[in-house]
């Protein structure tokens, strides 16, 4: 009768943590760059001693367990912010930001320039081109990046911005800020990835989508408690009924 | 449950996110401003199962683990340096800037502020100041009885004086630009400080390599674009919305796990 009890939790466990992933896609609604995560779930047989002597055998049972968050990779809205130095990427490609702890990967192209002139992101780690860090001139005006990364002024060009792909994207693990890790080597982006320049990548999260995941997630774990709670119920009708009878 | 604080991070977020847009909203006719937009960066992660970890004594291995994030946090709120549109004033101290690069006011405490707004006057001395009586650099002095000023596109101040038909030079505008004008800080009044993300001022005058040219009795509008706030604020308010429909879900959750054993 355990069972049921230990099964519902197990479930209630997994809802649990899968709620935390929908608040998280829910509150970065507004991120750039961002990648949603969903959940998946597979099942876990009990490994537990059985008894065999019985008629019956014991009936194999189940626990859920959550296996996986896998990143919804498809590519978010563009929107136009104005600021020539934001790049919105199209198709399969990363930026590489150059942090304290080693590169870091991101989708997120709204990119300033820090008091030397170099291309940084908001947090003023250095975003890097083919050769390093872009460096612009302090007297250059009218910058533009193309579409294949270059970035340019009338004065001429500075560098090239460096974008990554990798063989198992899924690899990729969240490290903040809008960062990503990877234990892959980056190879370089394939040509179908270009850049536009003025935009910026929102997030891809579908807000209808986390809402609906969201209502069913709330539902079922409702459900799961009231089962618990009917299953308590039955355990203490139980030992009361043997202990009439006794 | 996690959720909670989440979705607390997601409403604070867009709380800030409709305040940046209010400002830009509130300030669409100040003149030389410029819009702010909110950018916002995803919190820590806490991986509950590490991708790469091996799985069984073949070598197999976790190809995408699980990781659960712990929300949002903003991270700048960064300006668009913009040009805004210039528009007719027909005042002959009102000038706006085409181009790259800031007027620069001498503040009363000592201190330099830069700024695009060209909305100038005369004081009772004659000289070129702000709307708050600020002293333009390097100084400009419209003698008494001039008659007719004209600014030009380099900035060179000319007037005619008493009944001459030579015109006068009583100065020149004096420019600066930044490496990184994002950088800047604003202070209010329209007024802008140097910071140390700015990059120190590079002083010119108008006209030069790297500087835009003055446009006397016009002035430059807010670059605020009152469709794309208007539609920014109705997404920042659903957002806000859809995160306390999270608060809401995990609060029946939790409500749901408080009353499995009632007696």
């Amino acid at each position: 009768m355990e069972n049921s009890l230990l099964i519902g939790l197990s479930r209630q466990v997994a809802l649990a943590r899968e709620i935390n992933v929908i608040a998280n896609n829910v509150a970065n609604v507004s991120t750039n760059g961002f990648k949603a995560r969903s959940s998946v779930f597979e099942e876990y047989m009990m490994p537990n001693a059985r008894a065999e002597e019985f008629p019956r055998a014991d009936r194999e049972f189940a626990y859920v367990i959550d296996a996986d968050t896998p990143l919804d990779l498809s590519q978010g809205a563009t929107e136009q912010t104005g600021n020539p130095l934001d790049v919105a990427i199209q198709g399969d490609g990363f930026l590489v930001v150059d942090t304290p702890q080693g590169e870091r990967f991101t989708r997120n192209g709204a990119m300033q320039l820090d008091a030397q002139g170099r291309l940084v992101n908001s947090d003023g780690f250095l975003v890097l081109g083919d050769g390093g860090p872009i460096a612009v001139d302090p007297q250059a005006t009218d910058l533009t990046i193309s579409p294949d990364g270059v970035v340019t002024s009338a004065a001429g060009q500075f560098g090239q911005l460096r974008l990554v792909r990798f063989d198992n994207p899924q690899g990729l693990s969240n490290a903040g800020a809008n960062l990503f890790v990877s234990e892959e080597e980056p190879m370089p982006a394939m040509d179908t990835a270009s850049l536009r320049s003025g935009m910026v990548e929102r997030s891809n999260v579908n807000a209808v989508l986390e809402m609906t995941r969201m209502m069913d997630v709330s539902r079922a774990y409702t459900s799961i408690a009231g089962m618990i709670q009917r299953m308590a119920e039955l355990q203490r009708t139980a030992v009361q009924r043997l202990g009439e009878i006794a | 449950m996690r959720a909670l604080h989440t979705a607390a991070t997601g409403m604070t977020a867009q709380e800030l996110n409709v305040q940046v847009i209010s400002n830009n909203i509130a300030n669409m006719r100040t003149t030389g401003y410029k819009r702010q937009q909110a950018h916002f960066q995803d919190l820590l992660y806490q991986d509950m199962r590490r991708s790469g970890t091996v799985t069984s004594e073949q070598d197999t291995r976790v190809p995408a683990g699980i990781e659960i994030g712990t929300g949002v946090k903003a991270v700048s709120t960064a300006r668009a340096m913009s040009q805004g549109n210039i528009s007719p004033t027909e005042k002959d101290y009102d000038i706006a800037i085409r181009g790259e690069g800031f007027f620069r006011i001498e503040m009363p405490d000592g201190r330099t502020t830069y700024t695009r707004d060209g909305g100038f006057e005369l004081n009772a001395e004659g000289e070129l100041v702000t709307k708050d009586g600020y002293r333009v650099a390097p100084g400009i002095q419209v003698p008494q009885d001039a008659r007719s000023v004209s600014i030009s596109a380099q900035g060179q101040v000319q007037v005619l004086v008493g009944g001459a038909n030579e015109p006068q030079d009583v100065g020149q505008i004096a420019m600066s630009r930044f490496v990184n004008k994002a950088g800047l800080q604003a202070i209010g009044d329209n007024l802008f400080l140097e910071t140390a993300a700015s990059g120190p001022a590079i002083e010119g005058q108008p006209g030069e390599a790297g500087f835009g040219n003055l446009q006397q009795g016009f002035l430059e509008e807010a670059n605020v674009n009152a469709v794309t706030e208007i539609s920014s604020l109705i997404a920042a308010q659903r957002a806000y919305e859809m995160n306390s429909k999270v608060v809401s879900a995990a609060d029946q959750m939790l409500t749901a796990a408080s009353q499995m054993f009632r007696g």
